[in-house]
């Protein structure tokens, strides 16, 4: 992915220690994308989001508190992210395998403290990842820590698989 | 750098490869459960990729084992075809809970780097390995290579200290380090626990392993000593790789005590393993299902102790008891003492080796608003069932003791 654009898009509000298990209920786990996807909309209506069909449409930008995904590993919850259109997902602090799990899928997992609660349910969001900001209409401008030389590299790619492929191929 | 005997492990075992604060690091073995390897195979297929080293991974099917649906039973017959086209040779079929066949075989010992397709793969570490949990898709970069990008950690030392009571377990530890640092205490750390006195069995230990990605951990970690020494000379097959791997002495961000002769049995609230409280200040609670078992609490240890408060008695009307073996093994030799006929006398019920109750999989689901005292090391809202019912984090003695009351009981009452 291109990590030199402005992401766009709307803010769905998480809080701190929300992990994998309730973004995405263990009994979704499976091997068929639209199951998969279905558990996003179930975890999405426990956490009790509140979101419209347009903001879907605009693109979702996760916003979340501490700790965000501690739990179990199982990588669906991420796959869900990304077949639901997830353009990024900011947190004050990331669970490690989710961490991982988010950038070898191609979504940037952007640390940015403070801004949490300053955000609703569909807010407007802007992101320059190059720049180091994150914007939004009313109260303005906040840092997102630099992301590690690595992690930006496999972003690059658009994950690990097609990080790996380039290994593999030799480039 | 404050990174532990982790830190030094991960330096051992780095290529020189390195992206910013990530090392190139070589494996020496990796953990495959079902769920998480048929996940990957798709994309494995797609690169044209194979096992870097067959004999250093280890497939089983313990999550759905054997399958209750047909989209499980098609994710078996997947993680079956793999092992047989790419002719592995340690794969288990329903023998058991992967964290525990890994302590259980020959493979892994002190110093070395192990991965695992699920977060509890820390539950190693109690060998003296640095062992961590890593999503599907980075297990596929190390099933290719034979290596990952590892960051050094800041690593916390945890001494245990003074006798360790009859009616207190690993599991009372981890929740009391638990209740102590929170659900992000130890983010992104190595936890490194040092047995002064040598006193904590080893089943215990993996407990406590276990449930240190419950604080946010990367690992956790035992130093090794004589416990682990005659541990690894006792198991099936070779002793394993049985060497002082440190030559110097490891350096931690901080440390903290746990006095284990003053700590009271623990328990975690719903819906979080470090919302925890004693035993005592939750006695009375109604309990609807009590579960022993998975990959923190269905050891032989954990067994033993649950017969030991059983013995004789039953559970009290309308509680529902079951119990799990973590592994065939362990089965076998709970059968040969005399443990599972107790439990079954009890009134319990005895489900074969699997993750099953634990991650809301089969056997023993919850229904609207039950509640369920569980061995296993997460009540997360909606884990093992609906998401109203209601799920107490326990030791296997306080689970007995709750499962002969009905209610929640401290099991210094029944010892």
């Amino acid at each position: 992915m291109d990590l030199h654009g402005v992401i766009t898009g709307r803010v769905w509000r998480l809080g701190d220690n929300i992990n994998t298990d309730l973004l995405h209920p263990p009994s979704y786990f499976s091997l068929d994308g639209r199951k998969v996807e279905e558990g996003l909309r179930e975890g999405m209506q426990r956490l009790g989001a509140d979101l419209r069909e347009e903001h879907a449409r605009d693109g979702l930008v996760i916003v979340a508190g501490e700790n965000l995904g501690g739990g179990s590993s199982r990588e669906t919850s991420v796959r869900a992210l990304r077949t639901s259109g997830i353009k990024a997902v900011v947190a004050a602090s990331f669970a490690r395998i989710f961490y991982r799990s988010l950038a070898n899928l191609g979504i940037p997992p952007l640390e940015c403290r403070g801004i949490q609660r300053w955000v609703r349910d569909g807010d407007l969001i802007r992101i320059s990842i190059k720049d180091g900001f994150i914007e939004l209409d009313e109260a303005g401008r906040f840092p997102i820590s630099p992301l590690d030389d690595h992690i930006e590299k496999i972003l690059q790619c658009g994950g690990l698989v097609p990080y790996l492929r380039r290994m593999l191929d030799g480039i | 750098m404050t990174s532990g005997f982790t830190g030094e492990i991960i330096k051992a075992h780095a290529d020189g490869g390195r992206e910013g604060e990530y090392l190139s690091v070589k494996a020496d073995f990796v953990l495959l459960p079902d769920p998480m390897l048929a996940l990957l195979l798709t994309d494995l297929r797609e690169l044209g990729g194979h096992v870097w080293n067959r004999e250093k991974v280890l497939v089983t099917v313990d999550h759905f084992a054997p399958p209750s649906t047909v989209e499980g039973a098609n994710m078996v017959k997947r993680v079956l075809s793999f092992v047989e086209e790419e002719g592995i040779p340690h794969y288990s079929l329903y023998g058991g809970i992967c964290h525990q066949l890994l302590v259980e075989g020959p493979w892994v010992g002190p110093g070395m780097v192990v991965l695992g397709a699920d977060s509890h793969t820390t539950t190693a570490g109690a060998l003296g390995c640095v062992a961590t949990g890593l999503g599907s898709t980075d297990i596929l970069y190390t099933l290719i290579t034979g290596r990952t990008w590892l960051r050094l950690p800041e690593a916390s030392r945890v001494n245990l200290t003074g006798k360790f009571p009859q009616y207190l377990m690993g599991k009372d530890i981890a929740l009391e380090l638990l209740g102590r640092e929170g659900e992000s205490g130890f983010l992104y750390q190595a936890v490194e626990f040092y047995d002064l006195q040598g006193i904590i069995p080893m089943d215990d230990r993996l407990a406590l392993c276990n449930m240190v990605v419950e604080g946010g951990a990367k690992n956790g970690l035992f130093s090794p000593d004589e416990v682990t020494r005659s541990y690894l000379e006792g198991r099936n097959g070779p002793s394993g790789q049985w060497k002082w791997a440190f030559d110097e002495d490891p350096q931690y961000r901080r440390a903290m005590d746990v006095d284990l002769s003053s700590l009271t049995p623990k328990l975690a609230l719903p819906h979080s393993p470090s919302l925890v409280v004693d035993v005592e200040e939750t006695e009375g609670e109604t309990i609807q299902q009590v579960f022993i078992g998975s990959c923190t609490g269905g050891r032989l240890r954990d067994l033993e102790a649950a017969a030991s408060i059983l013995k004789g008695k039953k559970v009290a009307p309308g509680l529902r008891l079951l119990v799990a073996p973590a592994s065939l093994k362990i089965y076998q030799s709970a059968m040969e003492s005399g443990f599972l006929q107790t439990i079954v006398e009890a009134g319990g019920v005895v489900l074969n080796p699997s993750c099953g109750p634990c991650g809301g999989i089969d056997k023993g689901i919850l229904g609207t608003e039950e509640t369920c005292l569980s061995t296993s090391n997460r009540n997360y809202r909606g884990r093992m069932g609906d998401p109203s019912s209601m799920v107490f984090l326990a030791s296997p003695l306080t689970a007995a003791a709750t499962a002969l009351r009905g209610k929640i009981a401290d099991p210094r009452e029944v010892l």
